[in-house]
Formats: structure tokens, sequence, C-alpha cells
């Protein structure tokens, strides 16, 4: 099945849809940051080689963990902005 | 309030389609392409998925379109394939995938470069430095080149098999992928791999011989010859450098009866040539190769080794792997982009190549009836020429084209558009590569070869790039073979540009391939190569060459003639050897010379370091790095007059400076054109000893360094990712040097390390290269035989008879089934 990366704002947007809070944006945020974060951190844990650290280097943030941090705030702004996308779509 | 409901669902959805869109694709930076944010660092999509765990292994089963019956592959613990094939067919699929398996974007990429397509992966570049390299493999021929070779193979139906069973199992690689499963450097220039056709193994080929192949001093050499006159350029250049140790030495013993070509001298163009010959050839590029007879081996079974020389990249240029069906074992090194194995061994034999040095390049001078250029003068009437145009996909912008005129004879690469600074003259490129050839079929033959009628059979297919084939069997006989395609050369021809309005210009006729220098079971119980003459001057044929080596040829003889009993210890030592000869002819002589009043602290110091140096480039050698900073200073001071903006001129061997040094003390070079004082040679030995000596001072601050400055570190031996992006690449501490038998320099070296005792209960093979099978820079096996090369250590091959012998030396095992 082909999922693309985007496929979490959709999924967000669904999820927002059916629970509507009243911190729909947030909510995306951090479940998808959370995701990718956890995603990425199990995958460099059994790393055979520190490529995170190398990718870092060549997108000129120089620290691995800078790199985690912009994954998972990139996710999260997609997975946040879907949900809240998703929320407005409903009524009340 | 509905509508207010309906403005802020309208905003939050064009911010998450923006941001989407935004994250999904590549933007150009300040010149860089920056990756797709959003897909690039998906840990489930994006560059995340490509670093590999560390007991990372592929599936037990897959599914492969195309295959006949299942195919067996063990990998082993530096993941070398092991290949068990049915039939011949599926064994080359086989191979196609798993070499993509491991290797694609590399294949890809260096078949773009070789084919001009580079700018429609990374656009025009600064300056529009990309299209013009792409622009110069195209007016070269290289494309012209790869389809006459691509035509031969299509004609042959073996040859046409294998490439096309071996294009299949490419393609259903790359037909698995999804974006996820993509190698690092696609996602990273954001890129998807197109399809793989038997052109682009043509290609590959091809590749290899414009590195090996292309170099050439013609245009300098006639240069030289205006301004010098003809005693001066022999002085300069000589054909036969006499330091002896030719790869064959047969003085007076070539029993055939020699083509022979009309006496007439060719006619020399009257002009000085502004511009520089396309490419000069690293002379750094060069190889090792070795057979040693029983009769000197502590088991009686001959040894053979190899060690290629090249430009020292990752993904590593070799990929090694194993091929078994019903017709083949072989075991050794592959070229990714190609199929069969092209140096290596089987059960009865094992065989490797150096480059052969000769001059296969020809510039003919062209006289073009007008500025249309449709017609150019032959024999005295008007031919028509064929235009050519190249079209350039160029990322990010309209596509560009680019006319390039062909002759008969070749490709007119410099014209009014292309590197038209100061010449206005055309010449068109005549490379032997540009001819048919049938390398595949050679390295089919040789790979099932059984004794040395096999091999003499296998290397009858083969004409470009000429290399030095050595061979080994299980019955002991040894041999070499300079084997290529050479034109019959009169005297002289060759080294200078030819006239092309005359067809007598070109090559008369082909030396008989029996008529190639080679030898067999020679007296001296070894046979050797590293790029150095091919033979004495009694060899009945004219021949010429950029250069030839002089060092490592000496010490390996020197060596191999003073050993007996031999063993496979005994050869790794040789691969490994640090010690220069060049550094123990000329330093007794330069420090002979040196002025040695005045000097400072640090001067003295290191003279008293050199003096005492033992000639071997050890990684941590003191005296190595004084020698190299004072050497690679004397030399361009001695040879200023060849660095001239308006003409291009070569520089003289090292080897011929020594020598003219020595023996021609009042030579007229020494003297520096620029300055008004006269120097002589013993200004220059001693300017050049401060300058090095200040260099390193130099180097030293820059480096933080207050101890010793280690050759190591001096040289700084780097393994460079093809893209030159730094984090990729790795920093090694190794010694050696370009003129010692461990030839390796700051880029170039052993790409391949190679000892196999040919033995009659098997072969015992030990190898190593600088890098790894995995092109992923996110594996355990990018990189993992690094270590064993630098340290100079080698792993045992695993040469199998059946998949099940592997027992615990099998990392894991897939089995491909049809699909």
């Amino acid at each position: 099945m082909f999922f693309p990366w985007w496929s979490v704002a959709p999924a967000a947007a669904l999820v927002g849809f059916l629970y509507k809070s009243k911190a729909n944006f947030l909510a995306g945020f951090i479940a998808i940051a959370l995701l990718w974060l956890i995603m990425a951190l199990v995958i460099d844990m059994n790393a055979a080689v520190p490529l995170a650290e190398k990718i870092a280097k060549i997108l000129l943030v120089n620290s691995k963990v800078l790199l985690l941090l912009i994954t998972a705030t990139l996710g999260g702004l997609v997975g946040g902005f879907g949900a809240l996308t998703g929320s407005l779509l409903r009524g009340k | 309030m509905i509508t207010m409901k309906i403005i802020k669902l309208l905003i939050s959805l064009s911010i998450t389609v923006l941001l989407i869109w935004a994250l999904d694709k590549s933007w150009v930076v300040g010149g860089s392409r920056i990756p797709p944010l959003g897909k690039f660092l998906d840990p489930f999509h994006g560059f995340w998925q490509n670093i590999e765990s560390k007991n990372h292994k592929l599936p037990e089963k897959l599914e492969i379109p195309g295959l006949k019956e299942p195919v067996t592959i063990v990998f082993d613990s530096i993941m070398i394939p092991h290949v068990f094939a049915q039939h011949d067919e599926d064994l080359y699929l086989a191979q196609g995938y798993v070499t993509a398996l491991h290797r694609l974007w590399q294949m890809e990429f260096q078949t773009h470069a070789a084919a001009g397509r580079i700018s429609e992966l990374i656009g025009a570049g600064k300056d529009d430095a990309v299209l013009n390299y792409d622009r110069g493999q195209r007016r070269l021929g290289m494309v012209f080149a790869a389809e006459n070779a691509f035509k031969r193979m299509e004609g042959d139906p073996l040859a046409n098999r294998v490439a096309n069973r071996y294009a299949d199992g490419i393609n259903a690689y790359i037909q698995s992928l999804s974006y996820k499963d993509l190698p690092l450097e696609y996602k990273l220039m954001d890129y998807a791999p197109e399809e793989w056709t038997p052109l682009k193994s043509a290609l590959l080929l091809r590749s290899m011989a414009q590195t090996l192949n292309m170099g050439d001093k013609d245009m300098q050499m006639t240069n030289a010859l205006a301004l010098f006159g003809k005693e001066m350029v022999d002085l300069l250049y000589p054909d036969l450098e006499p330091m002896g140790d030719p790869i064959v030495d047969r003085t007076d013993r070539w029993d055939f009866e020699p083509v022979k070509t009309e006496d007439t001298p060719p006619a020399l163009p009257a002009e000085l040539i502004a511009i520089s010959g396309l490419t000069t050839p690293d002379p750094t590029i060069g190889s090792n190769n070795w057979a040693v007879s029983g009769s000197k081996t502590k088991t009686g079974s001959p040894i053979l080794c190899n060690d290629p020389h090249l430009n020292i990249t990752l993904p590593s240029i070799w990929y090694g792997i194993q091929l078994q069906s019903p017709t083949v074992n072989v075991m050794g090194v592959s070229l990714p982009g190609a199929p069969g194995v092209i140096i290596g061994f089987n059960d009865s034999i094992a065989w490797g190549v150096t480059n052969a040095q000769r001059d296969l390049v020809d510039w003919y001078k062209i006289k073009f009836e007008n500025d249309r250029k449709e017609k150019y003068e032959l024999d005295g009437s008007w031919k028509e020429s064929r235009k050519v145009v190249e079209k350039f996909s160029v990322r990010d912008q309209v596509t560009r084209y680019d006319t390039v005129i062909y002759t008969h004879w070749g490709p007119v690469p410099y014209d009014e558009n292309y590197r038209a600074d100061n010449n206005r003259k055309h010449y068109a490129f005549r490379w032997i590569a540009h001819d048919e050839s049938e390398e595949l079929l050679t390295f089919y033959k040789l790979n099932r070869a059984k004794n040395h009628n096999d091999y003499m059979k296998a290397l009858d297919h083969y004409s470009s790039p000429a290399q030095n084939f050595v061979f080994a069997s299980v019955t002991g006989d040894i041999a070499m073979r300079i084997q290529g395609k050479f034109p019959v050369r009169r005297k002289g021809e060759g080294k200078f540009v030819l006239d092309g309005s005359k067809s007598s210009s070109g090559p008369q006729a082909y030396i008989p391939f029996d008529q190639n220098v080679m030898d067999k079971n020679p007296e001296r119980g070894f046979v050797s190569s590293a790029n150095q003459y091919p033979a004495d001057a009694t060899y009945p044929y004219y021949v010429n060459a950029v250069s030839y080596e002089a060092y490592r040829n000496r010490r390996i003889n020197n060596i191999l003639r003073e050993s007996n009993s031999v063993t496979v210890t005994d050869m790794m030592n040789l691969q490994n050897d640090n010690y220069s000869i060049k550094a123990e002819e000329v330093l007794p002589f330069l420090l002979d010379r040196l002025d040695v009043t005045g000097f400072n602290d640090v001067e003295k110091y290191s003279y008293e370091t050199l003096k005492a140096w033992d000639y071997v480039y050890h990684a941590d050698s003191e005296s190595a790095s004084y020698f190299e900073a004072w050497w690679t200073n004397l030399f361009p001071l001695i040879w200023d007059e060849m660095r001239n903006d308006e003409v291009s001129l070569s520089y003289p061997t090292a080897w011929n400076t020594i020598n003219l040094m020595k023996t021609k003390p009042d030579l007229e070079f020494y003297d520096i054109k620029e300055t008004p004082e006269k120097e002589t040679l013993t200004n220059l030995i001693r300017a050049s000893f401060s300058k090095g000596i200040a260099e390193i001072e130099q180097w030293k601050k820059e480096k933080g360094v207050t101890e010793k400055v280690n050759w190591a570190d001096f040289k700084d031996t780097y393994i460079e990712h093809l893209t030159r992006t730094e984090a990729l690449g790795f920093h090694v501490q190794h010694g050696g040097h370009a003129n010692a038998v461990n030839a390796a320099s700051r880029k170039h070296g052993p790409s391949w390390r190679m000892v196999v005792s040919v033995e009659k209960d098997g072969p015992k093979a030990f190898a190593t290269y600088p890098g790894g099978q995995s092109g992923n820079p996110g594996s355990l096996y990018y990189s993992s035989m690094l270590d064993h090369w630098s340290n100079g250590k080698y792993f045992n091959l695993i040469f199998l008879q059946k998949a099940e012998d592997a027992g615990n030396k099998a990392n894991f095992t897939t089995t491909l089934k049809p699909k």
C-alpha cells in the first residue's frame, strides 16, 4: 500500500474531526512530533553507523540532537495543522 | 459566525496544504539543493530508513521477475555475495540484481557522468561548470564510443544475452523500490533511478577506459617541438628511458615478421597550440601485478598478485562477488554496471590487470571549407562532415543544445562554441575506444578459462583499454600479455598532432594481436608489470606513451629476483612496501649539492633528519614529509618554462629530470625565466629546500601540530564520496607514496589488493579494498574493510564449491525465486 510521508496530515485531520477538543492543533502537533521522534530514536539507537550525525553535518545543523528536534517539529507542524483543519470541518 | 468558521477552515486548510507542498519540494538555497525536508526527515520514509541496524539481513526469500529457477546467494562476513545459479541467464540476472541492491546509485551516477548527463541531476552549476563538463564528455565522443561498443555487443548473441540479463536484474531491483527504499543519495539529491539498459554497461566500460587510456600530450609535444627544437625534445621527452626492467625482457628474441608501413614522415602543423588537451592523465594512476612461478614459491604452486591503483572513492569502485553456474565458478571483483568478474580466479587459473601505457589518442588538424563546417579537406577534395546535436535536459532550466562536428577521424571537441579561448584551429579527436570492442566476451571467457590456451583465446577479443594481463594456472604456467588494439606507428608518429587533410596520417595497420608484447614461463621465474615501458628498443614496433613508470617496476623486480621460497605473506608485504627508489636515487645527490650555509633551526633539523632517512614512506616518517615538500617545490622550479599561459607544454618525467640533473648540470632550464638573475641548479636546490621546509612549518601551524610532521598526516589519504560530500568520506592513516609499490597518495591508491596462491586443491585467496560492499553510508558494510586496508591486512576470500559448504562462514542466505 502506498502511504506518502504526508499521510499523517489526513490521519490527524480525521482524528481532529472525530475528537474535537479545546486544543486541536496542540494535540495533533504533540502526537505526530512524538511519533516521529520516537521512531527516529529507535532507528538511531540500533544504528550500525552514526549516519544521523553525518546527515546533520550535511544539512548544516551539525548536531544529531538538533536534527531530531527538527524532525519532530516538522512532523508536529504537519500533524498539528492537519488536526486543526479536521476539527474545523466539524460543526461545533 | 458561519462565515468566520469557513474562513478559519480555509486558512487552516491552506496552511496545511502549503506546508506539505513546501516540505515536499527540494529548494535550491545559495547554490545548494536542500532535500525535500518533509519527505527526507520522515522517519518512516526518509533518510532514517537508510540507517541499517548492526545485524541487518536481507529477507530469506525474494521474488524476482525474469528468473527461470531459484538462485541461492550466500552473503559472508564482509557482505560478498556468493551466487549459485542453475543457468547462465539466471546467473547474470542475479548478479545485476544483487549489485544494484548494493550499488544502484553509484552505477547510475557513474554512467551519467560518462554520458555527460550530470547537469540533468544537479543543474548547470556555478558559471555553467557542470554543464560544461557534460558538454566536454559528449564532445570527446563518450556516448559515441559507448554506442559503437553497444552495437558490437548487440551483434554478438552471447554478449547480448549476458548484457540483457544483467540489465533485467538491475531493473527488477529498481522496480521493487518505493521512495523509502531508495539509496540515500537519491533522497539527498531528490531524484529517482531510471531504467538500466545494456548501453549503460557499454558506457560504464568506456568510463573506465577514459580513466585509464585517454591520456595524451600530443598538443604539448607539438608545441615543445616548435619552441625548443627536435634535439631538445628528444632530450627532455625521450621515447624510451634506459633504466631497465621493461615488462617483458626479450632482447632480440621477437620471432615474427612485423607489419611494415611506408616510411613517409607525418606532416606537422606549424602553429603553436594555445589550448591544452582535454585531459591530462594523473601520473598517480597506475597499478601493480605479478605472478611468481612455483619454482620460487614455498608451496610449489604459483602465486598471482594484483593491486590496481585508481581514484579511491566511495562507494568503492570494485564489488566483490562469486559467480557459479554449471559453466563457471569464479570469484573476484566486478565493476558495478558490467557483468562478469574483471579481476579474480577460478578453480584452475588466476588473472589480473595493470594499465598498459600507450598513446592511444591522436589529434588531427582539420581544415574546414568555410564557417559552416559542412565540409573538410581530405586528400585534395572536400569531404562531408556530420553534425550531431547533443541535447542537455538541464535540471531547472530549459533544454540546452550543443552541435558537435564529426569527421571520419572522430569528433572535433574545440571550436568557437566550446573552450574557444585563443583557439581558432579545429582538431579532430581520435581515441581507440571510439572503435567497436568485445570486452564483455573477454571477461566471460577469462572467467571460464582453464589454462593458458583459454587465456590467450579470451584476450583475443580484447581491444581497449589496453591492459597488461597477468596470468597463473594450477598446472604451473605464468604469463604476461600486453593486450590492446595498437596502431602500427612510424617512428615519432602519434607523439605530435597530425595533419587531418591526408588519409596517410591515419593508422595504416594495427599490430596483429599475436605480435603484441607477451611472455610465458620466463627463466627468471616471475612476470610483473607496473606501468613501465613494455619492451626494449629491439621490439620491432615504435611504441610511445605519455609517460612510463620508472620506480615501482624496479622495486618489484628487485625483490622478486632475490626471493625464494615465497609465501603469500611475503607477497602481501610486497604490496604494502613503502620503499622509494626515486628517493634513493635523488636524495643523496640533492643533499650533496645543498648549500648548507645560513640554515635556520628548522632547516638544520630537517637536514639532519633527511640525511638519516631510509627512503621508506612509513606512516610516521618525518623525513618523508620533508623530502616530499622539497621535491614538490624543486620540480616546478626547474620546469617553470612549462607553465605557460599562452602555450601548453608538458613536464618531463621525474626520472628524466633526475637524469638531467646528474648528467646535464648546465641545462638552460635551471634558470628561472621570470627573474633577472641567472639561476643554477645549485640555486634551485637550496631555494626549494627552504621553500619546502617553510611550507611544512606553515602546515604545522595551520593544523596545530607541535610534534613531528608525520607522513600519514601530511599526505592525508582521503577516501572521498563521489559527490565530494565531506561527511560521507574518511581520512585514513596510511603510509606509501605514488613511487612506492604501495602507491597510496592523497586520493589515489590501491583500490583492490589481491594475492592468490593457485593451488591444486583449490585457490587460496586473500584480499582487501578501502571501503565496503555496501554503497549505503548507513550500512556497517559501507566501510567495513577500510581498517584492514589501512593496516595492510587482508581478508581470506571464501571460495565455495557449493552453497552448503559455507557453514558458519555464512552471514545469511537469501534465495531469489522466480516470480
